[in-house]
């Protein structure tokens, strides 16, 4: 298998998430933190990361269902997820979350699930091609790969 | 990255809810050979205080459940912890208010760079060796 290649196909992958405006700069600053002895840590912030925030969608979504309509909470649950996204490097999610914080000042019902279906739209593209690209990563195994013999 | 000074190690206390910026920073102190003791609030914080613990930097969120990062400040302070540095952090920069009324010495904005944390527990190891 041409390891070489995969990992051009994945920094390619990955430059095309930063052109696209998905990731920003905190992105690489958490692939920076991996090393020998946390070879997968990105991926593991990753994994943490949409494993948490499809909680946090899920009692937003429970939330904006309810009656009297509670903006501070709302905004409460919605500034946890823009935090994690601004820790992760997702900027277009990170964007839409203070969309939506926005209308929650404003009062703005109507906003805010407008707002809030955007949100849940960019979580699940960033996570399809967030897992693609790990994906890749491990396909095209470890930088030293490309040295083993016979290669 | 510049390697830390050889005296001793910093003893970091992180007080954050948020699993994916817990996660974070403690791997960055991890990095800087520091280490470092979780609170999952402010009042899990006051608890390791009540118990004897000592740290020489603390890393604080703002909002969490049970006790905001200001509020625990604010206690840590009165129970006369008034060498720990307290860096206050928050995505929010509404929040530097708060800490900085509560005692922290400085306040950062999430996310945190590592240059920037390494800086900072240079300072205290500094600090902390002359000391003695």
């Amino acid at each position: 298998m041409d390891y070489s290649n995969l990992r051009r196909q994945a920094a390619s992958m990955k430059k095309s998430l930063f052109d696209q405006g998905y990731l920003d700069e905190q992105f690489c600053q958490v692939e920076d933190l991996q090393d020998e002895a946390s070879p997968n840590f990105a991926e593991e912030v990753i994994t943490l990361f949409f494993k948490d925030s499809a909680r946090l969608i899920s009692n937003i979504e429970q939330a904006l269902e309810k009656y009297p309509k509670d903006f501070n909470k709302w905004d409460a649950y919605m500034q946890q997820l823009k935090g994690s996204c601004s820790s992760i490097g997702a900027s277009r999610m990170k964007s839409e979350c203070m969309s939506f914080r926005e209308f929650c000042g404003q009062g703005n019902v109507e906003g805010c699930m407008k707002s809030f279906q955007k949100v849940k739209r960019e979580h699940g593209v960033l996570r399809q091609k967030l897992e693609a690209y790990f994906q890749l990563l491990r396909q095209a195994g470890p930088a030293g790969a490309a040295t083993r013999p016979g290669m | 990255m510049a390697s830390m000074n050889q005296g001793s190690a910093a003893r970091a206390l992180v007080i954050e809810d948020i699993n994916v910026d817990r996660v974070i920073l403690l791997r960055m102190l991890q990095k800087l050979n520091c280490e470092a003791t979780v609170a999952r609030n402010g009042k899990e914080a006051i608890d390791l205080f009540l118990q004897g613990k000592t740290f020489d930097i603390v890393f604080s969120d703002q909002e969490m459940p049970v006790m905001t990062g200001p509020e625990a400040v604010t206690k840590i302070r009165a129970m006369g912890a008034t060498e720990v540095k307290i860096v206050g952090l928050s995505a929010d920069f509404g929040g530097m208010e708060a800490f900085m009324r509560a005692g922290a010495d400085v306040f950062v904005p999430k996310p945190m760079k590592l240059e920037t944390l390494e800086s900072m527990l240079q300072d205290v190891i500094h600090k902390k060796n002359v000391r003695g």
